[in-house]
């Protein structure tokens, strides 16, 4: 076997197929992996969607046609609302692409000291509401914020800029999960290869480093841009009159009981998702991305002018991100922001219905969201590896449109699907699993495009040479996917666990009278007038949330050692 | 087939049995009253009706609205409380609701009450301004008394009103601006309004918020939602505009396909009880049941005695039937 053989995509399901065929147990596995999450995906993704896309050809007059499209694109406002919600989603998208990038490449390269303040301040916009971070941005950057105060200057935050900082928050740990998965991949032979060759570390870094990456920023463009261009909340706390599609939905839906009309915008909003069908493509390409055998990982090196320009932005994003948190703590402490500052616990006294109890509803429903997410995006991505062409491709697709679909729409969607007497999927509505499955359906194209880029390490030789020598396909698994992949799967799993703490859109539209999530709280407390309270109840999840990951992670610490003693 | 299905149904029965016992007195209420005024509404009406259990699901009107439209193949309310008029006057949310004549609605006054009994309200709110009074000092603006009042350029940039088309309560305000003024004056006054106008914000309470944190002078918003603010301590002052404030109705209404039908009319009757008003009067300013004695809410506000003088008679039926038309128009002419 030779080191630098790439067989191309095509071939690898034929052989697989043939080793496959060995082992009847091998082959059952196999195709449960398959279908079982494929399954999943159309019952708690595609009937949902389906069924809104039906819900947007019934006109007014109760007729089916395209009367509401016209409706809604002729309406004059709109090609403006469109093109403010592309400049948004496209300044956020290359902010964070960037951005992301130099992040992921500081973490994953270099030596610098105090990395991971930067890995887990990336962690708070993930494991803080949202409408939240909304405020805390308001409380620091505001006409009466923080700075404001002290400076005596006039900050406008709402509107386009706003709007554009609060979502690259949201975004920004996102693209990082996925770029760090590439670059988790490279073959350090690659490089000495270069090196002997006389290449320049820029050459390098142009010729190797990028290319391979090159599939991870690709999907995090896609991932930012399609997970802005759908986001409500920010828009609707710091966009101002920044108008965007995802507030027209609101508007139609929540504001003007045009159910259908709101359909047809969620529909439009799947337009961007079309890019996906861009990526599969890069994504067949495999020989590009230069996995095989042997690979070594790159180890990290000194490079003084590129760790410190590195750094510089690095540690100014974290430091951004843990001022917007720990500005939001400090106004949890507070007896009435912003007027008397003295500080106080009563904020923690929590009086909005249920109490705290919401809070360990969300921590069920995320620990139901993660497990299940994880097997399932972990089955689907193992299995998708053997698939031909054109099987592959719809996987592909049916696996990355979810980023495309509006919160709102998702929660209605479901609504319409599970809401059903006496059939057996009724008796999901109203329960913590189907709100978990909600979030991980919301969350799945995040996970499946992290997992993807991170399998892509493991190369297919490795894999078949492990079948091949006698070991099923199970051993392939624990010997050559697992190790590799391992990373990939604790961070897909945290990130699953985090955003189901704090997600609202969908979840709103799935809570009962006896059944409420956490980050309904926090809304209800802050549409009360109890900023200070809903800051109180964040800090509370977040707590809650840094706690079971820092249990989750000694857990996995323990496991990993074990079968060395 | 049917003997399976009959067993599997049995099934699930027992299996919701062990959820959640399910009495014959047990009700589902959907309501956008807010979660004070559910707690102490609820602790009265638990005392009067000792053998049901109510339980309430507190979300926006607008929330709320977009829910049942999605829930209506499989109704899972039994009552609608507290629920915004314009929005029960649209019809995907109208035919949703049976017919249900509570004891004494004949007494309320017609305006409150749907001709065909599928709706009727005893409360309602008001709109308001919310005013930071330190802001306000800051600015150099006299405090403002109307709508008119808010056209001064004193105020450019330093005020906060909802979308009408994304909330109820911008709505509302609109409606009353062009119902108490007439089409033109309305419009040319939406217009002047219009460069003084910070934000249209996408909801109803998040002008005042606005305004209690000092980020903005005026918070177009609700009589409650300003309440709230000034009860914590904010430099709020509550500002009922005297040229136009509009108002809404909190409406009660069955839920057609009820399977709690008979409770369900039971707790819809308290709504109207004499136990019911005596509470309301503890905490709103708009009570629209005749008899009512004034509440103190309503003279810390510095309502007048006959509401009839602040409140502008509105139109619902008209303002919901022109709805998509003014929303369009506005659009236009605000440009956002």
């Amino acid at each position: 076997m030779t080191v630098n053989s790439s067989p191309d995509f095509a071939a690898a399901p034929r052989k697989a197929g043939k080793a496959l065929a060995i082992s009847p147990i091998a082959r059952i596995l196999y195709l449960t992996s398959l279908w079982v999450p494929l399954i999943g995906l159309a019952l708690f993704f595609l009937y949902p969607l389906v069924l809104i896309v039906q819900r947007s050809f019934v006109q007014r007059d109760g007729m089916i046609g395209i009367a509401n499209y016209v409706d809604v694109l002729s309406m004059r406002h709109i090609p403006g609302v469109i093109w403010n919600s592309l400049v948004m989603s496209g300044l956020t998208t290359l902010i964070c692409v960037v951005l992301g990038f130099m992040i992921a490449y500081f973490l994953q390269r270099t030596h610098a000291r105090l990395r991971w303040v930067i890995s887990v301040a990336l962690l708070l916009p993930l494991l803080a509401p949202s409408l939240v971070q909304a405020l805390g941005l308001i409380f620091l950057f505001g006409r009466n914020g923080l700075i404001s105060q002290a400076t005596g200057w006039n900050l406008q935050i709402y509107g386009l800029w706003g709007l554009v900082i609060s979502n690259s928050m949201y975004a920004l740990p996102q693209a990082v999960m996925i770029i760090q998965a590439s670059l988790r991949q490279s073959d350090t032979r690659q490089y000495d290869a270069a090196m002997m060759l006389g290449a320049t570390p820029w050459q390098r870094f142009v010729d190797i480093t990028l290319p391979n990456a090159r599939f991870g920023l690709l999907s995090a463009a896609f991932v930012c841009f399609t997970v802005t261009i759908t986001d409500f909340g920010n828009a609707a706390v710091i966009g101002g009159n920044y108008r965007v599609l995802a507030t027209e939905i609101y508007a139609q839906v929540v504001g003007q009981m045009n159910f259908n009309m709101g359909a047809v915008i969620g529909i439009l909003l799947l337009i961007p998702t079309l890019m996906a069908f861009y990526i599969e493509k890069v994504a067949a390409q495999r020989h590009t991305s230069g996995a095989t055998e042997g690979a070594m990982p790159v180890a990290p090196d000194r490079q003084p002018l590129r760790d410190i320009s590195l750094g510089l932005f690095s540690y100014g994003a974290a430091l951004f991100l843990i001022a917007v948190v720990v500005t939001v703590v400090y106004a949890s402490f507070v007896t009435l922001w912003p007027y008397r500052l003295d500080l106080t616990l009563r904020n923690y006294n929590i009086t909005a219905q249920g109490g705290y109890a919401p809070l360990w509803t969300s921590l069920i429903v995320s620990t139901q969201a993660a497990v299940i997410g994880t097997l399932l995006l972990f089955m689907l991505v193992v299995s998708q590896r053997r698939l031909g062409r054109g099987m592959a491709k719809a996987v592909y697709l049916l696996a990355i449109v979810p980023v495309g679909v509006p919160g709102l729409v998702l929660g209605l969607a479901y609504i319409l699907s599970f809401n059903v007497a006496g059939a057996l999927p009724g008796l999901l509505y109203g329960t913590t699993l189907l709100i978990a499955l909600c979030n991980f359906y919301h969350y799945h194209s995040q996970g499946f495009l992290t997992m993807v880029t991170g399998i892509r390490a493991v190369p297919p030789q490795l894999e078949e040479t492990v079948t091949c020598i006698g070991g099923n396909s199970l051993h392939g698994l624990r010997d050559a996917i697992l190790p590799v992949m391992l990373p990939t799967l604790v961070a897909v799993f945290f990130f699953l666990f985090m955003r189901s703490m704090v997600t609202l859109s969908a979840v709103i539209f799935l809570i009962t009278p006896q059944l409420s999530v956490g980050a309904v709280s926090v809304l209800r407390l802050d549409q009360a007038g109890f900023a200070t309270q809903a800051a109180a109840f964040s800090v509370c999840i977040m707590a809650v949330v840094m706690i079971a990951l820092g249990m989750m992670k000694a857990t996995l610490t323990f496991l990993e050692r074990k079968p060395r003693n | 087939m049917r003997q399976t299905k009959t067993r599997l149904s049995a099934f699930l029965a027992s299996c919701s049995l062990l959820a959640t016992p399910a009495f014959a007195g047990e009700i589902t209420v959907y309501s956008a009253l807010e979660d004070e005024e559910i707690a102490a509404y609820l602790a009265v009406a638990q005392q009067e009706l000792p053998d049901l259990t109510i339980n309430v699901l507190r979300l926006s009107t607008g929330n709320l609205g977009a829910r049942l439209i999605a829930e209506a193949a499989n109704p899972q309310a039994d009552v609608l409380w507290g629920f915004a008029v314009t929005n029960i006057l649209s019809p995907a949310i109208y035919d949703l609701l049976d017919v249900h004549e509570a004891e004494g609605v004949g007494d309320l006054p017609a305006q409150f009450r749907d001709p065909e009994n599928r709706w009727f309200a005893p409360i309602g709110y008001m709109g308001a301004f919310c005013v930071n009074t330190m802001r306000l000092e800051q600015i150099g603006a006299p405090m403002p008394q109307s709508w008119a009042d808010l056209t001064d350029p004193a105020f450019a940039g330093e005020i906060v009103m909802p979308d009408p088309g994304s909330s109820g309560t911008g709505f509302l305000q609109i409606s009353a601006i062009l119902q108490g003024a007439g089409e033109e004056d309305g419009w040319q006054l939406i217009q002047d309004l219009d460069p003084n106008m910070a934000q249209y914000t996408t909801s109803g309470s998040r002008p005042c918020r606005m305004a209690q944190a000092g980020e903005f002078t005026v918070g177009a918003s609700l009589s409650f939602v300003a309440m709230q603010g000034i009860e914590q301590g904010f430099p709020l002052e509550m500002v009922i505009p005297s040229d136009f404030a509009g108002f809404e109705l909190e409406a009660n209404a069955l839920i057609s396909g009820s399977s709690n039908e008979e409770a369900a009319r039971r707790f819809l009757d308290w709504t109207l009880s004499e136990s019911a008003a005596q509470v309301y009067s503890e905490n709103k300013a708009l009570i629209t049941m005749p008899g009512v004695p004034r509440s103190p809410l309503a003279e810390a506000a510095g309502l007048p005695e006959d509401l009839s003088e602040v409140l502008f008679p509105m139109d619902f039926a008209t303002s919901g039937a022109q709805r998509d038309a003014i929303i369009a128009r506005w659009r236009d002419l605000v440009g956002r």
